[in-house]
């Protein structure tokens, strides 16, 4: 084949253009540790890393949601502790509040229990990121108001709430809530926490009777009525306990899988996006002296001429 | 017998020979870096002979022609190839402009967050994931203001996305509709340069058929140019001329350009081209005219229509759910977005300047219910209609797949292209191309026989020099 003066400049040219492009996309995925950065490195690795990524978006999101579930059970948790001392306390005062005691004595107990009813309704109307913890959907406002006597005395609570929960997902297609409703009036639903038809509770109704019938020094009534009743209470209060401390484990449960599952769409992720750095390097420099050689092999081949030979 | 007289003159014309040789060899020398020529040769023969009694005896040499070194075959196949070739730079091209149009890239050292960061700073994906991300934020706590004005936020990023890659897209085709008009008028000024080409070399070669060179050079550079616009016939005249068809459509018969190309309007912006005079669309198969066409009204129509519907799509559901909910105030009834598709996808105004009127309850009085906030959070994992049971982001995940593979594959049939084409101008740079050591040599060729009739002509003046004396 007969070689001509361009012939030599334009394989060089040829040469050195695709070394050059080889180079720079082999620089690329050192600096960037990346095979894979547009849709046409690889248009299949591109779609799984899309759907990856948005899989790994929802899953933070979710692990997002289940840190607010865990805020909101911590919350419920703290009042319910609270909630529990107030019971204890109610307990205690029905059976000390026997034949033995003085009306003045029963008197001052039942100035307690008014205490202990304010105390907690304060509790019942806890508020969580701006919203009643206790109260259902319905929480732009207070869900439990009390009307008190011309004495002080605690008459009546009564709740403004729902018992609807507003579940929301901490997996997909897995939607709870740690909110509790206040009270469930009807027996449907979801349990109340003060009051529930079905468990038989109403924790403040029960309050104010004890309250009034140490007033009243109606120790009789006490043992015969309130004693039972705020043991049902106190079941309630346990049940929801519990029941806290499930969701509470459930949500860690889930937590983890979220954890692991981030961490296996990462290493997906890496799999599909991600350089082989050795290998990239290897072949950078294999290219990198290739081109070197073109460089080196085309300087010599342009400096011989028999031009150099004539005078 | 020459005689003196005879040898002088026989000297005399191999003098003009020689110089003619060096003259040519100084042609070639001087376009060893024109692309479009091709090497001369020059043709020499042995002058008449005259009849002798020991026999016939030569009378010097003759010029007979210069040559040039060119294939029609090789000729032929480099103008296909150009078509070729011209189509596919076009193609990726404009694959590329839509590419970075789109701007979904991976980019792993930008992740914040490992990999639930990891995608693209621009792309449509990551917008999408964080609309339907803020949906959840909100119906964890659905009357929180600072969720409603993140996720109005995030909406607002989303449609913005959509309508500044669907201008993208839009302007890209129209680069693609100018580049078309641009390409219909060079080609309309080549068919006129090689018409008028055709008529030189005609008249030049008037007795003497192939010996215009460097017209036909020209002419070849020319349809060369021309392939790269649209895919060509070729067909010679006996007259030297050429006749020039594109897609079965004749331009250039003989001296005169028969028709010229013109671009219409087909309908909806897109723009094609046709014959000016019969109204006659060409056949386009390759070329940049073809590529730009194929491009435009393929993979980034095809895209551009695909983001189209995913938009429309993500207004209708989003709505429909939207509509039936709750605001903080109690209102129903408005929809989230406003528009029909990407170019047009608008968070409604009276939501994004009121975040409480996000419709995020399914019951009125309750601010705290997040029906409709999770019914739309979950419109993420759930196969829309329309969409091929796909869900958005899978929908979206196809049509960047499908613009990548278009330009992988166009990337692919590049470097093969490139291949062919260089083999293809190497084998004619072999046969056509100046090599200067091959000048050199036979500048130096000519030169010694130049040198030498000289010398001979000295000789024969000593000799006549000799007679003279010799008679005193």
């Amino acid at each position: 084949m007969r070689v001509t003066a361009n012939a030599y400049s334009n394989s060089l040219i040829e040469q050195l253009n695709a070394l050059s492009l080889r180079q720079t996309r082999l620089q690329s995925q050192a600096a960037s540790g990346q095979r894979l950065r547009l849709p046409q490195d690889d248009p299949g690795g591109m779609r799984r890393a899309l759907a990856i990524q948005a899989e790994a978006g929802a899953a933070a999101q979710y692990q997002d949601n289940i840190a607010r579930q865990k805020d909101l059970a911590a919350s419920a948790y703290g009042a319910l502790k609270s909630l529990t001392a107030i019971s204890n306390r109610a307990g205690e005062i029905a059976t000390l509040a026997d034949g033995l005691r003085a009306p003045e004595e029963l008197a001052s107990y039942a100035a307690e229990v008014t205490q202990l009813i304010r105390q907690a309704v304060e509790i019942a109307n806890t508020r969580h990121n701006g919203s009643y913890l206790f109260a259902g959907t319905r929480n732009d406002q207070p869900p439990f108001t009390l009307t008190a006597g011309a004495s002080g005395n605690a008459i009546g609570v009564a709740y403004q709430g729902n018992v609807d929960g507003a579940e929301f997902e901490i997996a997909e297609g897995l939607a709870l809530t740690a909110r509790v409703p206040g009270a469930n009036l009807t027996g449907t639903g979801p349990r109340g926490l003060f009051a529930d038809r079905g468990a038989g509770a109403d924790f403040f109704g029960h309050l104010i009777s004890l309250q009034q019938h140490l007033a009243a020094a109606d120790v009789a009534a006490i043992a015969a009525t309130d004693r039972p009743a705020l043991l049902r209470d106190e079941d309630n209060l346990v049940f929801h306990v519990s029941q806290n401390g499930a969701i509470q484990a459930r949500l860690e449960a889930s937590k983890a899988l979220l954890s692991d599952r981030l961490a296996s769409l990462d290493s997906q992720l890496s799999s599909v996006a991600d350089a082989d750095l050795a290998q990239t390097l290897v072949q950078f420099n294999a290219t990198q002296n290739a081109y070197q050689a073109a460089l080196q092999s085309g300087a010599r081949v342009f400096d011989l001429s028999l031009l150099n030979y004539l005078r | 017998m020459l005689g003196l007289f005879g040898t002088l003159d026989l000297a005399s014309r191999s003098l003009q020979t020689q110089r003619l040789g060096i003259e040519i060899a100084g042609q070639n020398i001087a376009n060893v870096n024109n692309p479009a020529y091709a090497r001369q040769r020059l043709e020499l023969a042995t002058a008449v002979c005259i009849p002798t009694t020991l026999g016939p005896q030569g009378t010097g040499v003759d010029a007979v022609a210069i040559t040039q070194l060119r294939s029609g075959l090789l000729d032929r196949q480099i103008q296909n190839e150009t078509s070729v070739s011209g189509y596919l730079e076009t193609w990726q091209s404009a694959l590329q402009l839509a590419e970075a149009g789109l701007g979904q890239t991976i980019n792993r050292q930008g992740a914040a967050s490992g990999v639930a960061g990891a995608s693209g700073q621009n792309g449509i994906g990551d917008a999408l994931n964080d609309f339907f991300n803020g949906l959840q934020s909100l119906s964890a706590d659905p009357a929180s203001p600072a969720e409603r004005q993140v996720l109005l936020a995030r909406a607002a990023d989303l449609a913005s996305r959509f309508n500044v890659t669907d201008q993208r897209l839009a302007g890209l085709q129209t680069q693609l509709n100018q580049s078309l008009e641009e390409g219909v008028r060079q080609a309309n000024d080549l068919l006129a340069q090689v018409a008028a080409l055709n008529e030189q070399i005609s008249r030049a070669e008037l007795g003497a058929p192939g010996a215009a060179n460097d017209l036909r050079d020209l002419r070849q550079s020319k349809i060369e140019s021309l392939a790269k616009l649209a895919n060509l016939e070729v067909a010679a005249n006996p007259n030297g001329s050429v006749d020039i068809a594109i897609g079965g459509a004749t331009l250039v018969s003989g001296f005169r350009v028969a028709e010229q190309l013109e671009i219409y309007d087909a309908g909806s912006g897109q723009w094609l081209v046709r014959a000016r005079n019969s109204g006659a669309a060409p056949t386009l198969t390759g070329g940049s005219l073809a590529g730009a066409i194929e491009a435009r009204d393929g993979e980034v129509a095809s895209l551009r229509q695909g983001l189209d519907q995913l938009a429309a799509h993500l207004i209708t559901e989003v709505n429909a759910i939207h509509r039936a909910g709750y605001d903080l105030a109690g209102n129903t009834g408005a929809d989230f977005f406003t528009g029909a598709g990407a170019a047009d996808i608008r968070v409604n105004p009276a939501l994004a300047n009121n975040p409480s009127r996000v419709q995020a309850a399914g019951v009125s009085g309750a601010a705290g219910d997040n029906q409709i906030a999770l019914q739309l959070a979950q419109l993420a994992t759930r196969p829309a209609p329309g969409m091929d049971g796909q869900t958005f982001s899978q929908n979206y995940g196809r049509l960047v797949a499908a613009l990548g593979q278009g330009l992988a594959s166009a990337n692919a049939r590049i470097a093969d292209q490139n291949s062919v084409r260089s083999l293809l101008a190497g084998q004619r740079d072999s046969l056509s191309g100046v090599s200067l050591d091959e000048e050199m040599t036979s500048m130096m060729k000519y030169q010694s026989a130049y040198q030498a009739s000289a010398r001979l002509i000295t000789v024969v003046n000593d000799l006549f020099e000799a007679l003279i004396n010799a008679q005193r």
